[in-house]
């Protein structure tokens, strides 16, 4: 027997993923999380996939993990305290920011406090010009005076970001180096390091964040990787990155930046391997949790990357697939303001104390309790959450807001379920604007505990046709870290105007990038098999403030061909802006290079189609288009490829529960895919 | 008809998606960096009438809430379907409130009626005029601030009206830009109406007109609901702009504000007459204005966030505003930094409304910091250039409950800085400074927010920095509940070399090859007894260096030797200094109180009631004949009385007959 296994260790549940390589099945398994032993869900469910499927633990060869431990760090914030090291004269890159508000109507709005105040921000004589010369040589004394004060003032590490080190770190460097001479062992990352981009306070808030977090990630995966040899798995433990790919858990301990949003992450890249092969490759992803909703877009079976996803309350400027939160999940809360109106959200009931229905507490009527009183869910046994569903709680915490707006119970529930879909329709709607997408031209594609419960609803709202529910909503974060390759990204900033003098520049900086992407391949991944190699660059027109990314061919990288480059970035930006200006100067900010080692991916059997329309379990009564109605009831995995049915209805899985209103009807893909279409 | 609040609260949640969406879609395709970073511009939907209903709230300025259109809809005569109408003039329909804003909008139809208007506008970086950029104050009429065009179509069914388009553009100094912004105006337009179209499918058209007729109301509900909360009163404040011209006397912006029961009335008639200068707000005499409207809006919406922000909101105020005074000027007067203007006058009402509400509004906001400019040539390649450095924004007031927010915060919340390495990348320009300035928020139990200081040094002969909204070296911004005033803002040329030169308010300097300038914003005003605040937190901010040593000591009391507080020392210093200090009431600087010494509202009133009797054209000039002489008086040591400013009025109506009978004492 050989397994491959992928586990995401989320806010309460640990997720886990295994797929056996001998007869293609995938076996899935959910465990409570220990945050307050680490890695210790990692050995209960390994142990438990033992039990229950046969997995034994020197049967994985190959082991993937995603973990939420980075972010974790910075929202409860207990990472190290640290000390920052700064050009003279520009001490507030942080207290500063982006200067505006999170909240720019409210004359009480506050920026979060920074992950480093001003106390412990300590200036150092150097000067880099904006093309990279040197104007002034670290002044050593200055290095000196500034990591005493640092470490008279208790800071356990130190970040160093220098004005116009994207362009030359050799003062970062310098600095570095002073202080490893003077104070061996003690902590130092420079942001050239961590990832050299233009801007100060992008690239100085990334590098905080990665030192803030870094050895407490450390320390973490360390000690998984002993339980892991303890526990007899033999197979190098990867951890999946925010870009989507996976790197060693080895290079994860000084890569921290690169891993913050792992789980996120590998929720997308699970959802586009399930988009290729539902036959959607532009599907939307809706991961609907407890407390939020993750969204992102998936265009020919690929994910989207962006930089500036939010940790916590921090940005953080790292290539990471492209997701957005929405502050609305099973949990949120509803209620009625004091004129009568009601609303739902932002408040959430989160994990703790959970949906009134969850019986933990919880008072306070959630979009979960609404859910529960249509009939929609508690009707049958969850599985392995081990959560009880009290219908009386649920419907007691609705009765409250009911008879505050007088309506029956059932038309509140109704009532909570339709604001609540439309507060998603509008912050989704703000997405499909940015990204210039067509929603008709997108199926939908849901997972998470709370996700297929909602999507049909979702959908219906945007005018998408199709929704897509994969096998194992539940768990598609773990089974993507099984699907991600191994993957790393390289940035050098150039500023340079094609066609102008510096164009060999590009074709150099290339070569430098292509060298340190093999090394860490081959030598710091260890990994041995075939690459690819993917070049873009960030590129924009003289005088514009923003950049794109425009995607380059090998060939016209290597000849230098800068007509053909200019070409690839003015379809880029018609393609995003609707417009172009093939006459203007274009500017080469950022080159950047992806290196790609594919991972030995699962395979997921296509099975035959035997079409025949399913036969419910049961029907069950629920509250629909305003009166009580049959609805029938299947259980996930008697549903067959091929099979069919018509909403309304109800699917029960272990992990998750998807409601199909009228309207909407399903099929069975080849692949298990629960694919819904819409007849409007 | 009768709609539920379920379905009201479904149709706010797709008519904000419809705005958000047009917002959207309007930064994705604009081409200036004024829309993309700066966020400068509005969307929006409007009722039938031109009342905005909805509008984004992630995006965009927050000055704008709940427009009125009203006027200039009806300045075109007739819509039909396809069509796009424009204006950028200050002075037709009073939407657009000076020239670089350009605001379109889109009327909706449905089976041949329109039920709703997009709209929306762009601030162009120059719509030609006197000066790049179209702004300064030193403008005195309307014809030196760009090509105006009155409500026009834009598109006439469907099809552009190219030859405007033209007009337009061979008036402006870069076309390409206004061009590119002004299609992502029209796409953003075109969005907006395919939105109300998926609206009208999915709640019918009945739902869809009532309903955004119901969230006027239900707004105005909301509002009605919280002014309730404001207790019943007069609240009377007064803030100042430095000068009302280039090198002129002191601008007064005054309100009366009457809270009762549930409406609230702004009564301007203590403000200063309009001025020959670019700094009239332009109102044409609407009483809800939104110009007047926006610190009263803050207020709403820090009360209760989750107020409907739109129109409604706007119902249970009104205000009183003198025709030709600074809040209601006659055309041709300039307008074109009214936001310096708006800016002064947010100031008094939140002086107004912080006697209603103290626990609630914060202190003076840290402002007269400038959006600065840079025109230059790189010597390198000899191209001529024209950027925007950072925004040289205030820090925020202190509350009741915490210190001001350093460096930002203030009255521009929605705007973003560029980063140094940009600035140093793109411009040639060296970067030497830029942060907070130590110890320039005002003193208090809570600290007002420092402001923030940028230094920089330039290359190339005929080099011109404009420096928009420069005020606050003189009168600097208020302190609360016994507070310190913040430090007044600054603008030198060659610091400390021996050809430093004050430039003080000065908006537009040329400089040579290798000047530097430094500028620095007012710091916002403290809140409560400096002498009361906890001597640790004192010595965090010594440690921060936004307090210095010598500050922690003159302004706190706290003496801190070697990094640590000397207990004892503080304790009897603190006993010394709080015989002077102030516990409660406004904490204005030396400056002012000098000033109201001679000017005070007794004073300014007997000034305000002749000036206000004379013909719009003369109010001006009396008035800084008035102030010539009185300053003479003042010079010579004499306490002013009004029997001395009606002396003065009296000299004057002596030299000028033509008005000697407005100018008529009993």
């Amino acid at each position: 027997m050989s397994f491959r296994v992928g586990v995401d260790i989320g806010g309460t549940f640990t997720d886990f993923c295994a797929f056996n390589d001998v007869t293609n099945e995938i076996h899935t398994l959910k465990v409570l999380s220990s945050p307050d032993k680490p890695g210790s869900e990692v050995i209960d469910g390994i142990k438990a996939l033992g039990v229950r499927y046969g997995v034994s633990a020197s049967d994985v060869v190959y082991f993937t993990h995603g973990t939420t431990i980075g972010v974790n760090t910075v929202i409860q914030r207990k990472g190290i305290r640290l000390g920052l090291l700064v050009t003279r004269n520009f001490t507030d890159v942080l207290e500063l920011a982006r200067l505006k508000m999170p909240d720019m109507y409210s004359l009480l709005s506050v920026r979060p406090e920074a992950l480093i105040t001003k106390d412990r921000i300590f200036e150092v004589s150097e000067r880099i010009r904006a093309d990279g010369s040197i104007e002034q040589e670290v002044d050593p004394a200055t290095v000196e005076r500034s990591l005493a004060d640092a470490q008279e003032v208790g800071c356990e590490g130190i970040v160093i970001a220098l004005i116009n080190s994207y362009r030359n770190s050799h003062n970062e460097q310098a600095v570095k180096a002073m202080i490893q001479r003077l104070s061996p062992g003690f902590p130092v990352f420079c942001s050239t390091d961590v990832w050299p981009i233009i801007r100060e306070y992008e690239r100085t808030v990334t590098a905080v964040i990665h030192g803030y977090v870094q050895p407490r990630v450390s320390q973490y995966l360390e000690s998984l990787q002993q339980a892991l040899l303890d526990a007899k798995v033999n197979a190098i433990p990867q951890v999946t990155k925010s870009n989507g790919g996976v790197m060693s858990a080895e290079l994860g301990r000084t890569a921290c930046a690169q891993m913050i949003l792992s789980g996120t992450a590998a929720g997308v890249i699970g959802a586009s391997h399930v988009s290729k092969l539902s036959g959607h490759p532009n599907t939307m992803s809706l991961d609907i949790g407890g407390t939020s909703a993750d969204v992102a877009f998936i265009r020919d079976g690929q994910p989207q990357f962006g930089i500036g996803e939010v940790i916590g309350e921090f940005p953080i400027f790292i290539p990471s697939v492209a997701v957005t939160s929405i502050g609305a999940g099973g949990g949120s809360i509803a209620w009625v303001d004091d004129l009568g109106i009601l609303r739902v959200g932002p408040e959430s009931a989160g994990s703790k104390p959970g949906p009134a229905c969850y019986g933990n507490g919880g008072k306070r009527a959630t979009i979960t309790d609404a859910f529960v009183v249509l009939g929609y869910i508690g009707q049958f046994d969850l599985g392995y959450s081990a959560i009880e569903i009290d219908v009386t709680k649920a419907r007691s915490a609705v009765d409250v807001l009911a008879e505050k707006i007088g309506k029956e119970t059932e038309e509140t529930a109704q009532a909570i379920v339709d604001i609540a879909v439309s507060g998603m329709y509008m912050e989704i709607s703000k997405l499909i604007s940015r990204y210039a997408v067509d929603p008709r031209e997108y199926a939908l594609q849901a997972f998470g505990g709370a996700g297929p419960m909602m999507a049909c609803f979702v959908a219906r709202e945007l005018g998408m046709k199709t929704i897509i529910i994969p096998t194992t909503p539940g768990v598609l974060s773990a089974l993507g870290g099984l699907i991600a390759d191994i993957k790393n990204d390289f940035i050098k900033t150039v500023f340079v105007e094609l066609g102008g003098a510096e164009t060999t520049v590009i074709q150099e900086e290339y070569k430098s990038l292509e060298d340190r992407a093999l090394e860490w391949l081959r030598e710091e991944q260890a990994y041995e098999g075939d690459y690819q190699l993917i070049y873009s660059a960030d590129m924009r027109y003289r005088g514009q403030a923003f950049e794109i990314e425009a995607i380059l061919s090998a060939k016209d990288v290597a000849s230098g061909d800068v007509t053909a480059m200019a070409e690839a970035f003015h379809r880029e930006h018609e393609l995003v802006y609707e417009h172009c200006d093939r006459d203007a100067a274009v500017q080469i900010v950022n080159l950047r290079l992806v290196i790609v080692g594919a991972s030995p991916k699962p395979i997921f059997p296509e099975h035959n189609l035997t079409v025949q329309p399913a036969t419910p379990e049961r029907t069950v009564e629920v509250f629909t288009g305003g009166r009580l109605t049959s609805v029938s009831l299947f259980r996930r995995e008697q549903l067959h490829p091929g099979f069919t049915f018509d909403g309304p209805a109800i699917v029960v899985q272990s992990d998750c529960t998807s409601c199909v209103p009228e309207g909407l009807s399903g099929n069975v893909d080849a692949y298990g895919n629960l694919v819904l279409h819409a007849d409007h | 008809m009768a709609i539920d609040g379920v379905t009201l609260q479904i149709l706010a949640n797709h008519c904000a998606a419809a705005t958000e969406s047009m917002a959207h879609t309007l930064v994705r395709t604009a081409h200036s960096t004024f829309v993309k970073e700066t966020e400068d511009f509005t969307t929006g939907l409007t009722t039938v009438t031109g009342k905005t209903f909805a509008s984004p709230f992630d995006l965009g300025a927050t000055w704008f809430i709940g427009l009125d259109y009203e006027r200039a809809l009806k300045l075109v005569k007739s819509y039909e379907e396809g069509d796009v109408c424009m204006t950028n003039d200050p002075y037709s329909g009073f939407v657009c409130t000076h020239s670089p804003d350009l605001h379109l909008w889109h009327p909706i139809f449905h089976e041949g009626e329109i039920v709703c208007f997009a709209v929306g506008h762009v601030h162009n970086t120059d719509v030609g005029g006197a000066v790049p950029a179209s702004l300064s104050r030193a403008n005195v009429e309307i014809f030196q601030e760009g090509i105006r065009v009155p409500p026009s179509k834009l598109y006439r069914a469907g099809k552009l009206n190219q030859e405007l388009v033209d007009v337009i553009l061979m008036n402006v100094r870069m076309p390409e830009q206004n061009w590119g912004d002004l299609k992502a105006q029209i796409a953003s337009m075109r969005t907006g109406a395919r939105k109300v179209k998926e609206m009208i499918a999915r709640f019918g058209i009945d739902v869809f007109r009532g309903g955004t007729e119901m969230l006027l109301d239900h707004a105005e509900k909301q509002a009605r609901r919280l002014i309730r909360k404001i207790p019943n009163g007069e609240y009377f404040f007064a803030d100042y702009i430095d000068e009302d011209s280039v090198d002129g006397y002191p601008c007064r912006i005054a309100v009366n504000m009457t809270v009762k029961e549930e409406e609230i009335v702004f009564d301007f008639s203590e403000c200063d007459p309009q001025v020959t200068a670019s700094l009239n707000i332009p109102t044409g005499g609407n009483p809800r204005h939104v110009l007047l409207m926006v610190p009263y809006q803050y207020v709403l919406y820090t009360m209760d966030p989750t107020v409907f922000l739109n129109y409604g909101l706007l119902r249970p105020v009104s205000s009183i505003i003198p025709e030709g005074s600074l809040v209601n000027p006659q055309y041709p007067a300039a307008v074109g930094m009214r936001s310096l203007g708006v800016m002064r006058l947010q100031s008094c009402l939140m002086g107004a409304f912080s006697q209603a509400l103290p626990d609630l509004i914060p202190a003076g906001q840290g402002d007269g910091g400038p959006l600065i400019n840079v025109r230059t040539t790189d010597t390198k390649t000899g191209r001529k250039l024209m950027a925007n450095l950072n925004p040289i924004t205030g820090g925020a007031g202190a509350t009741a409950f915490r210190d001001g927010t350093e460096g930002s915060g203030a009255y521009f919340s929605f705007l973003k800085n560029t980063p140094v390495e940009i600035n140093e990348a793109e411009v040639p320009v060296k970067i030497l400074r830029y942060g907070l300035a130590q110890d320039s928020g005002g003193a208090g139990y809570w600290r007002g927010g420092t402001g923030t200081t940028l230094k920089f040094q330039t290359f190339s002969p005929n080099t011109t920095i404009t420096a928009r909204n420069r005020d606050r070296c003189l009168f600097t911004p208020w302190g609360a509940s016994g507070g310190g005033a913040g430090k007044p803002s600054s603008f030198y040329r060659n610091p400390g070399s021996n050809r430093e030169v004050n430039l003080g308010n000065t908006d537009v300097v040329s400089i040579d090859p290798g000047d530097v300038i430094e500028i620095t914003s007012a710091g916002a005003g403290g809140a409560g007894n400096a002498l009361a605040r906890e001597p640790w937190r004192v010595l965090k901010d010594v440690q921060c260096r936004f307090v210095s040593v010598l500050a922690a000591r003159d302004e706190y009391g706290v003496v801190i030797e070697g990094g640590e507080i000397d207990e004892q020392a503080t304790l009897a210093l603190r006993e010394r200094m709080g015989v002077a200090t102030k516990v409660s009431g406004f904490g204005f600087n030396a400056e002012r109180l000098e000033f109201e010494s001679t000017w005070t509202r007794s004073n300014y009133t007997v000034l305000i009631n002749a000036l206000l009797k004379l013909p719009v054209d003369w109010r001006f000039f009396v008035k800084h004949r008035v102030f010539e002489s009185v300053d003479n008086l003042r010079l010579s040591g004499a306490k002013v009385c009004e029997d001395d400013i009606k002396a003065a009025l009296r000299n004057v109506a002596n030299d000028y007959p033509e008005i000697s009978s407005e100018l008529a004492f009993s």
